[in-house]
């Protein structure tokens, strides 16, 4: 009975997700060879060139982790007060206001970064809107707010602040009151209160959304392909042309699986204190 | 003493709270201001007009790539509601060997890069497509199959996690009582159990429709020659003058979106109040 339940699921993940990122591992080494021009040999040769870093993607890896981490990290520390304030402070409407944040996340992911290559571009509304209170000469926009790696991080961060305001907002929320009240009837002052008790017991709520913002962004391609220009372009975007443009198929999997070892690593770290309810509430 | 807060920091926090909502909301609602402009994306506008919007139903393949994210979205979330009803009976109702790591597994797709799994899938449809091609002269090639095998595979865990919980307050007893009465387990299923379930189903469907549909990284690698919605637009957004037509697609499927979830709280709603509160699940989050 209970093998008949768990069959149709598992039977699914195995074909479809084991299976697929099982192979392209070994396509990775050669073990599997699609097309003519595939050596059918075992060879770790790619991986060394890789990892020993004689390739530009080694460089283009941690220039992505760079990215990904300032990120993450600049996501966290704005969606902190936003969840303290709704968990915390706010008696009445808190789950209105934290709808207010989180429903731009029901609008398509493309539109929103759509949005701010529409707001920054040559003719976008920063620049068409100096043009029309003649600031700036039409023949003369300003260039440098699209096609960057700052605006690559911008819309990211845009991107992926109300997803991050869950789990914090989660994790204060459960905390229990009676402890803060505690802290100020020993005499402990407000700052001390959060530093020594707030802020410990939410660390967990903030390990989770650390790592709700990292993973996507470390893998991501589709943000830096809009508005990254070529300073913009990520780790991502390697393995999106590899596969894309036909260069390196064999290659692209040496990418593709070093990141999923990544983020398996991460997770490993990490993942103890990602509760995946926390997601879905 | 308000430990929290002080009214001060009360103020800065209210500060920012506004803050953060119009750095949320500014770019959207510019969006929706041009979809109604006469001009292209740019300031000043140039006048009001629907015509974005009346556009659309005469654009034949932007109305296809609409149908077919419905049908792979419809497709891919039907299969997920049903593995994950599976997969949330066997994790909640049974106890077996290895079910941690049955448990890890179901909840891995969540932090799978996409971008990964769909270069997964990518390479194993085509070895799979020469394979067959070679040694039977069938052709399966890429396509709306390959988006919603994958699409299945990434909404599982939120299906698994929206169910769950609601077959954990569901009381055994219901089920034993049903027996002791004379039910079969077809007819404890039937009418007892699904009803009480259904909420759960209905979030989970709704979650994991909107996922797919709006679903760009897998579908990219693997839509072939036919592009689902966000694909397309993916592709349309070389061209700056289809700009406005693009935004006022998005804002329909916003708003049917919101009305979907909307229709599906009003029903939660009912069905609260035909079966007691302990029994539904929340539809959004």
């Amino acid at each position: 009975m209970t093998a008949g339940l768990l069959s149709a699921p598992l039977l699914w993940l195995l074909l479809f997700f084991i299976v697929p990122v099982g192979f392209i591992a070994a396509y990775s080494v050669g073990a599997i060879g699609i097309f003519p021009t595939d050596a059918g040999v075992v060879s770790f040769d790619d991986w060394a060139r890789f990892l020993r870093g004689d390739t530009i993607y080694t460089g283009l890896f941690w220039k992505s982790v760079r990215m990904s981490l300032t990120v993450s990290v600049a996501v966290v520390l704005l969606a902190y007060p936003i969840g303290y304030f709704l968990a915390l402070c706010v008696r009445k409407r808190k789950y209105v206001l934290l709808l207010m944040i989180i429903a731009p996340f029901l609008t398509s992911y493309l539109l929103r970064v759509l949005a701010w290559k529409v707001i920054l571009g040559d003719a976008g509304v920063v620049n068409s809107l100096l043009f029309s209170l003649n600031l700036r000469n039409p023949d003369d926009p300003i260039q440098w707010l699209l096609y960057s790696q700052f605006t690559v991080m911008l819309v990211l961060a845009y991107v992926w602040i109300p997803f991050v305001a869950l789990p914090i907002f989660a994790s204060l929320d459960n905390l229990d009151r009676s402890m803060l009240e505690a802290a100020g009837d020993l005499g402990a002052s407000r700052l001390k209160t959060f530093w020594r008790v707030t802020l410990p017991l939410s660390l967990p709520g903030v390990v989770a959304a650390f790592v709700f913002v990292f993973v996507p962004t470390i893998g991501e391609f589709v943000t830096p392909l809009l508005v990254g220009g070529t300073s913009g372009y990520m780790y991502g975007n390697a393995i999106q042309d590899s596969f894309t443009r036909g260069i390196d198929w064999q290659f692209g999997s040496v990418l593709a699986m070093f990141l999923l070892l990544v983020v398996a690593g991460l997770m490993m770290l990490f993942g103890r204190f990602v509760q995946v309810r926390s997601v879905a509430g | 003493m308000e430990i929290t807060a002080s009214r001060g920091a009360l103020r800065l926090f209210r500060i920012y709270f506004a803050l953060l909502v119009l750095f949320l909301y500014v770019p959207i609602a510019l969006l929706g201001l041009f979809s109604f402009n006469a001009g292209d994306t740019t300031f000043p506008l140039e006048g009001f007009t629907t015509h974005w919007y009346e556009d659309v139903f005469g654009n034949k393949v932007l109305i296809g790539s609409l149908v077919r994210s419905t049908i792979v979205a419809t497709v891919s979330s039907v299969v997920a509601v049903g593995l994950g009803v599976l997969a949330s009976f066997a994790l909640i109702r049974r106890r077996f060997f290895g079910k941690p790591a049955a448990s890890a597994l179901m909840f891995s797709p969540l932090v799978i890069p996409y971008l990964v799994f769909g270069v997964s899938l990518l390479v194993i449809f085509t070895a799979l497509d020469k394979l067959l091609t070679n040694a039977f002269g069938v052709y399966i090639g890429l396509g709306l199959h390959a988006v919603a095998v994958g699409h299945v595979v990434v909404s599982l865990p939120y299906t698994i996690l929206v169910i769950m919980p609601l077959l954990e307050r569901l009381s055994v007893s219901l089920d034993e009582a049903a027996k002791d009465l004379g039910a079969s387990p077809w007819q404890t299923w039937r009418r007892v159990t699904l009803p009480l379930l259904l909420p759960a189903l209905v979030s989970a469907f709704l979650i994991a429709f909107t996922l797919s549909f709006d679903e760009f990284a897998i579908a990219s690698f693997l839509a072939g020659t036919e592009p689902t919605w966000p694909v397309f637009l993916f592709a349309s957004l070389r061209v700056p003058s289809r700009l406005p037509q693009l935004i006022a697609v998005s804002s329909m499927v916003f708003v049917a979106s919101l009305l979907l979830i909307l229709a599906a709280e009003v029903g939660r709603r009912m069905a609260e109040r035909r079966y007691g509160s302990e029994f539904t699940a929340r539809t959004v989050v």
